[in-house]
């Protein structure tokens, strides 16, 4: 969660793996969205000697698609260079860290920056795009005060500005998502709510969320607005369809690998191994069967998973978990037009007043992100988003913040049925569920990359 | 420039500069195509610096993929896949598991 080790092929693959996407507003620069994807999910901060890093043989994409076709008009693309200072120790460093160009680090990443502009692409249209960046530099892992005395000056350094107008940053953060994977794929034994579970035998609790200890490897990019959208415009009016971006990401691999001698090389075409839109999606909507094959599809595909949306396991589950908590929702069978809504075309004009992110009718998997809504100052952001009267917030993109477990889990119990379907009345546990997660201070940050400082290996898990 | 026959290709393909790969070809695929001879082709193709991967997708149909760079072609060539299939099996392919 929200998508890590999500289907059986990538949770074997985890340098592929698109643990997470945000697509937000800047809040410190409104001119600017700023897109995330994560990789590489539940780094155990000590895991040395040869630290988390990104796949020198994976293409890492982010895409926006500016017109609604479900296609992506703009991919950019981020390819990852490992080097080696000294070949005659096994360590990562071999003293203190104290620069990006610093002789001891020993084990380091350099990147490039690609973008392709077109008129709807596919993950396996051609891929060769223009480069707009090269030999940028990632930060280490954070070893420790012995290693990487000042962190955060280290990856403040690996902030690239760049000459054609973007911000990027690629190395580990503190995964900013939270959630009770626990008690989730305990059979959805939600602490807070365990009493009632039809296998709980504890009192209710607050929940644990095991990712706070953990690290994650980040692409972030920061772009003007106006270097986004179709009409390359930055749109003020939030009724207006081009204010909508579709976001998701993807990473691909080459088709074959071959193993020969001590050296490993690729042949053929970039085949996509993981994407990820919506938060959960694939996780939670996407049957175990069908996980592997979503990942390879891109979103103009997803009308395939369309069935799953309409009728999700989950809604079935909570009634039959919860015995006699969820009557109204164990007797709704029509399809859910507001989680289709939701997810899969974005909320339409008049569903919530002076909201909408629709994409057009042609179901796809992406965050949709209406840049004409204004960043919500952050003392009154509600990281319930939309649902809490937060207009910022998702469903309109993701903010790292956003509790997107909480939200789903009322969205799936119920409590967005009435926005479509008025005869309805939720369950009233429906507007209260929740894993009963929250993120601890340190977990993000107020400027670019808004994730948090990641943990370092010797203070974490004891600190 | 290197020359490229049918012949170098399997040498290239099956040694350093890359791999013959061959699909699961249950036995009468492998007697479907036997009859065809080789043709000489006389090609002026670099010789990439990938891997040249030649993947026997359907024996009894004679589809070869070949995959160089970023690219790949399907290619139906009855005499290629009888002379991968052959090489396959002086290697000892179609050893599988279990």
């Amino acid at each position: 969660m929200s998508s890590h080790r999500e289907a059986p092929a990538i949770s074997q693959d985890p340098v592929a793996d698109n643990a997470d996407t945000y697509a937000f507003v800047s809040p410190d620069d409104p001119s600017t969205v700023t897109i995330i994807t994560n990789y590489v999910p539940l780094e155990g901060p000590p895991g040395g000697p040869n630290f988390f890093e990104f796949g020198d043989d994976v293409l890492y994409s982010i895409y926006v698609d500016n017109d609604g076709d479900a296609k992506a008009e703009i991919e950019y693309q981020f390819r990852f260079r490992t080097t080696l200072q000294n070949e005659d120790t096994f360590l990562y460093n071999t003293g203190p860290i104290t620069s990006l160009t610093d002789p001891n680090w020993n084990k380091r990443q350099l990147y490039s920056v690609s973008v392709v502009r077109s008129s709807g692409r596919d993950s396996d249209d051609p891929r060769e795009g223009t480069v707009i960046a090269k030999n940028l530099a990632c930060p280490p892992c954070n070893i420790g005060p012995a290693s990487t005395p000042d962190y955060d000056s280290l990856a403040a350094a690996a902030v690239h500005s760049l000459p054609s107008g973007e911000t990027v940053f690629a190395g580990q953060r503190n995964d900013g998502f939270f959630v009770d994977l626990g008690a989730i794929f305990d059979l959805g034994d939600l602490r807070p709510f365990q009493s009632l579970h039809l296998g709980g035998t504890l009192a209710n609790m607050p929940g644990v969320d095991p990712l706070s200890s953990l690290n994650i490897h980040t692409i972030a990019i920061k772009v003007p607005i106006a270097m986004l959208t179709r009409d390359r415009s930055t749109p003020g009016d939030p009724a207006s369809a081009k204010a909508v971006l579709g976001i998701w990401g993807g990473a691909s691999r080459r088709k074959v690998q071959v193993r020969d001698g001590d050296t490993v090389r690729q042949s053929g075409p970039w085949v996509q191994v993981s994407r990820l839109g919506n938060p959960l999606f694939n996780e939670v909507i996407v049957p175990i069967g069908d996980k592997d094959r979503w990942n390879a599809l891109d979103p103009i595909n997803d009308n395939q998973f369309e069935k799953y949306v309409n009728q999700p396991e989950l809604a079935k589950l909570l009634p039959a978990l919860y015995p006699g908590v969820f009557p109204n929702l164990a007797g709704y069978a029509k399809n859910r037009a507001d989680l289709h809504a939701i997810l899969l075309t974005g909320i339409p004009s008049g569903v919530v007043p002076g909201f909408q992110n629709f994409t057009g009718p042609h179901p796809a998997d992406m965050l949709r992100l209406n840049v004409a809504i204004p960043p919500t100052p952050a003392a009154d952001a509600n990281p319930i988003g939309l649902v809490a009267g937060d207009p910022a917030g998702f469903p309109n993109g993701r903010r790292v913040f956003d509790d997107v477990v909480a939200i789903e889990l009322k969205a799936v119990a119920g409590a967005t049925i009435p926005l479509v379907d008025p005869s309805f009345t939720p369950d009233g546990a429906a507007a209260l569920v929740t894993d009963g997660t929250a993120p601890g201070p340190g977990r993000y940050q107020d400027t670019f990359p808004y994730l948090g400082t990641p943990h370092d290996g010797y203070d974490t898990p004891s600190s | 420039m290197e020359r490229l026959s049918r012949r170098s290709f399997v040498k290239i393909a099956g040694g350093a500069a890359g791999a013959a790969a061959l699909a699961a070809a249950p036995p009468i695929a492998r007697a479907a195509v036997g009859e065809e001879e080789a043709q000489p082709t006389h090609p002026k193709t670099r010789v990439p610096e990938e891997p040249l991967v030649a993947y026997v997708r359907n024996a009894e149909r004679g589809e070869v993929t070949v995959t160089a760079g970023t690219t790949e072609h399907t290619y139906h060539d009855r005499a290629l896949v009888k002379r991968l299939l052959r090489a396959a099996g002086r290697s000892g392919a179609g050893r599988g598991v279990g």
